[in-house]
């Protein structure tokens, strides 16, 4: 991805004389005004209120009483990593960020290269497969997995009671929850990070593995040779657009298990949404900072580690 | 991946907010003062249009008795607004910060201290009658000392059980104190159901089946001077009660995946406790009408019960405040109340009105009217939403978990305290 746009950078045409070119400016933040005023308003305008709001003790009454709004430091910021339930929720996602991450990208590479190799005649049907779980209503996808993963009534319990096995409530019990929430997601995310990798693997030419053929490298010594290393910007690409939803997973718990049991799926967002529908709105502009800051920190790991490799 | 825009969604919610803020109103200072007061409104001379807003089936069906008002106050235009309930909150509270409000709104017995300390709600005029209704649901509607809601219906919990099972158990009396309910449940459980009863562990408003035994205990969540007290012994013995459902496996250490009333109709689980809604549910569910019914809440130092419901508010900012109490105080009663009971079942808060034949002559409705007059709600302040979560999530640390009743209470009454009581 990145190598692309610098060659479209190099071989930008020379700048023209200079009438025409603030004429060119002004076409181009013309057509760029829409956008940018739509940020400006409603993204830039609000962070920076967010911002400020995080600094004072903002709480739902006192909306129609700006004088009793006061600046109280970094009292919210305190407030919010010394609270348990905060690091609890920390905990849950950094969880669910290292295990579902690379599992989703595993399982989505491996759908990819699957579909983009074998089954010619079927790919269309696989494709179709793996992809329906990203556009299915999250609603619909938790009341199947309640189906699936229900402690007395489940059908995963229930396949295991045939061979003798008491199941655990997936849902029910804290040590298993998370795990089937990460389980959960994986599988519903996964048919993105496909498609994504599809669109990487057809833009590797079929020569380079023709010649790997001719000179006896197997499938995974090309598979590790030639794929992966060809498709590292796209695994970048896929790595940070991942990593960033799932630092804000949220509607998985929240459809699903609300927080618990006993908090262990609690995520950030779920945090910061609770907070929020509590009216105190300090508390949640601190808490959104604080994982603006966990995104950046993670998205910059990304970009760190992925260049080192090359 | 839509996730990334969920941060911006937020923040962008808190922005408007603070916007809002700006353009409300500054010169009547917001905030509820302690003894507001009340005026007399003259209802008699109503006119003009009244924006109504409603959630739920209330919302649907109130179109009925808006248009029997307005065949009464001809010169009145009532128009309702169905809110669904899960937007119901924030739009209420977007309403009262822009200024731009519905005349009269269903509030949420539990948002009353909320947006009464918004300064969004007009105090009640002092010829309404407030004796007319359930003390425990027209505390609900006080905050600060003042009045900022009639109440419109009201709920409260019974316990629902298998008298079948119980008697095949050798109880045949309901239960009457706490030690009785204990000895049902094993009783229900040994005549054959898989537990005696199902009480919620933890989880949102788990509370609202636990404050009961805390108030049967004694207990007060808030005490003289207006601070929490749940630490006390009320508390411990409360919880510790609670848990040994839990402990004696009576109830389902989880959340069953199933709705309890199968469970109830097919003889699993010998009882629970619940509100007026579950007669019908049960009923539908397959229960036999001669197998079940529905008992008063045990007593020990008190019989007390849950009383919930929705509240009807006049706003602060609203244009036609005349008209706006009129009809609020058409919906007040006792034959609308019946009415309104007939149309959407929901409980009159008027007390005369269960003298109907269509209440008072239905025994287990009657159970529920009796209890209605040994029931509390939780204070009116701002903050009940928060204080609540935090014991839903004591109380889960203590039936699922393994924290003790008296470290449960204890960090009920930290968190509570932390949380303050908003005022």
């Amino acid at each position: 991805m990145t190598g692309r746009t610098d060659a479209l950078g190099a071989g930008s045409p020379a700048p023209r004389a200079g009438g025409s070119r603030s004429r060119d400016a002004l076409i181009g933040w013309s057509f760029a005004a829409p956008f940018v005023i739509l940020f400006l308003v409603f993204m830039a305008g609000p962070i920076l209120v967010a911002l400020v709001t995080s600094f004072t003790d903002l709480r739902v009454t006192d909306i129609r009483n700006p004088l009793a709004i006061e600046f109280i430091g970094i009292e919210n910021y305190l407030a919010v990593l010394g609270d348990e339930r905060f690091q609890k929720a920390a905990a849950n996602t950094a969880v669910f960020v290292l295990v579902g991450v690379p599992l989703t990208m595993v399982l989505g590479l491996a759908a990819a290269v699957g579909v983009n190799q074998g089954f010619a005649r079927l790919r269309t049907v696989f494709r179709v497969g793996f992809y329906l779980p990203v556009v299915t209503s999250i609603v619909a996808i938790a009341v199947v997995w309640r189906l699936l993963l229900g402690t007395d009534v489940g059908l995963i319990n229930a396949t295991l009671s045939i061979t003798g096995i008491d199941g655990p409530g997936w849902l029910s019990d804290e040590r298993y929850a998370l795990w089937s929430i990460i389980a959960m997601a994986a599988w519903r995310n996964l048919g993105f990070l496909m498609v994504i990798f599809l669109a990487g693997l057809q833009t590797i030419p079929r020569d380079l593995y023709e010649a790997a053929e001719m000179d006896g490298a197997n499938r995974w010594q090309r598979f590790r040779g030639i794929t992966v290393p060809l498709l590292r910007p796209t695994l970048l690409f896929a790595a940070v657009i991942t990593g960033i939803g799932y630092v804000q997973f949220f509607e998985e718990v929240f459809v699903m298990t609300q927080g618990g049991p006993l908090n262990s799926t609690l995520s950030l967002a779920l945090y910061a949404y609770r907070q929020f529908s509590f009216g105190n709105y300090g508390h949640t502009a601190a808490t959104a900072f604080v994982l603006f800051v966990a995104i950046a920190a993670l998205t910059f790991a990304q970009f760190r580690a992925f260049r080192s490799e090359t | 991946m839509r996730t990334q825009y969920r941060l911006g969604a937020s923040l962008l919610a808190i922005g408007m907010v603070l916007a809002l803020a700006a353009c409300g109103r500054s010169e009547d200072g917001g905030g509820a003062s302690a003894g507001a007061q009340a005026s007399e409104v003259d209802t008699s001379a109503a006119s003009g249009e009244i924006d109504v807003w409603a959630m739920g089936a209330e919302g649907e069906n109130l179109g009925v008795l808006a248009d029997a008002f307005m065949e009464e106050f001809p010169d009145v235009t009532v128009n309702v607004t169905p809110v669904p309930w899960d937007a119901a909150h924030d739009r209420i509270v977007n309403a009262i910060a822009g200024g731009e409000v519905p005349d009269v709104t269903m509030v949420g017995t539990t948002w009353m201290g909320e947006f009464a300390a918004l300064g969004g709600l007009d105090p009640v005029p002092a010829n309404i009658d407030s004796s007319q209704f359930f003390e425990g649901a027209w505390n609900t509607t006080i905050v600060e000392g003042t009045s900022y809601a009639v109440p419109w219906y009201v709920e409260t919990r019974l316990l629902y059980y298998r008298t079948d099972l119980a008697a095949d158990g050798g109880v045949t009396e309901a239960p009457a104190t706490w030690d009785d309910l204990k000895a049902a449940a094993a009783a229900m459980q040994e005549a054959g159901a898989e537990y005696g009863i199902s009480l919620q562990p933890g989880g949102t408003g788990a509370w609202q089946t636990f404050m009961p035994f805390f108030w049967q205990a004694g207990g007060e969540i808030l005490g003289e001077d207006g601070s929490f007290t749940l630490d006390g012994a009320p508390c411990v013995d409360a919880l510790t009660f609670y848990d040994s459902f839990f402990e004696e496996g009576l109830t389902p250490p989880a959340a069953a995946d199933v709705p309890v009333e199968g469970q109830f109709a097919n003889g699993e689980v010998g009882s629970f406790i619940s509100g007026p809604w579950m007669i019908g549910i049960v009923t539908d569910a397959g229960a036999e009408p001669d197998s079940w019914t529905v008992a008063h809440q045990p007593t020990e130092e008190a019989g007390t019960s849950f009383v919930g419901g929705a509240n009807l508010a006049v706003l602060a900012d609203a244009d036609n405040k005349e008209a706006g109490w009129a009809f609020v105080e058409y919906l007040s009663r006792p034959e609308i109340q019946v009415t309104w009971y007939e149309t959407v079942s929901a409980l009159p808060s008027v007390q005369s009105a269960w003298d109907d034949e269509a209440l008072s002559g239905d025994e287990l409705l009657s159970a529920f009217g009796e209890q209605l007059s040994d029931a509390k709600a939780p204070p009116s302040i701002p903050t009940w939403e928060q204080v609540a979560a935090e014991i839903d999530a004591v109380i889960e640390q203590v039936t699922v978990g393994d924290t003790t009743p008296e470290d449960g209470c204890a960090a009920m009454q930290e968190a509570a305290a932390g949380i303050g009581t908003g005022q």
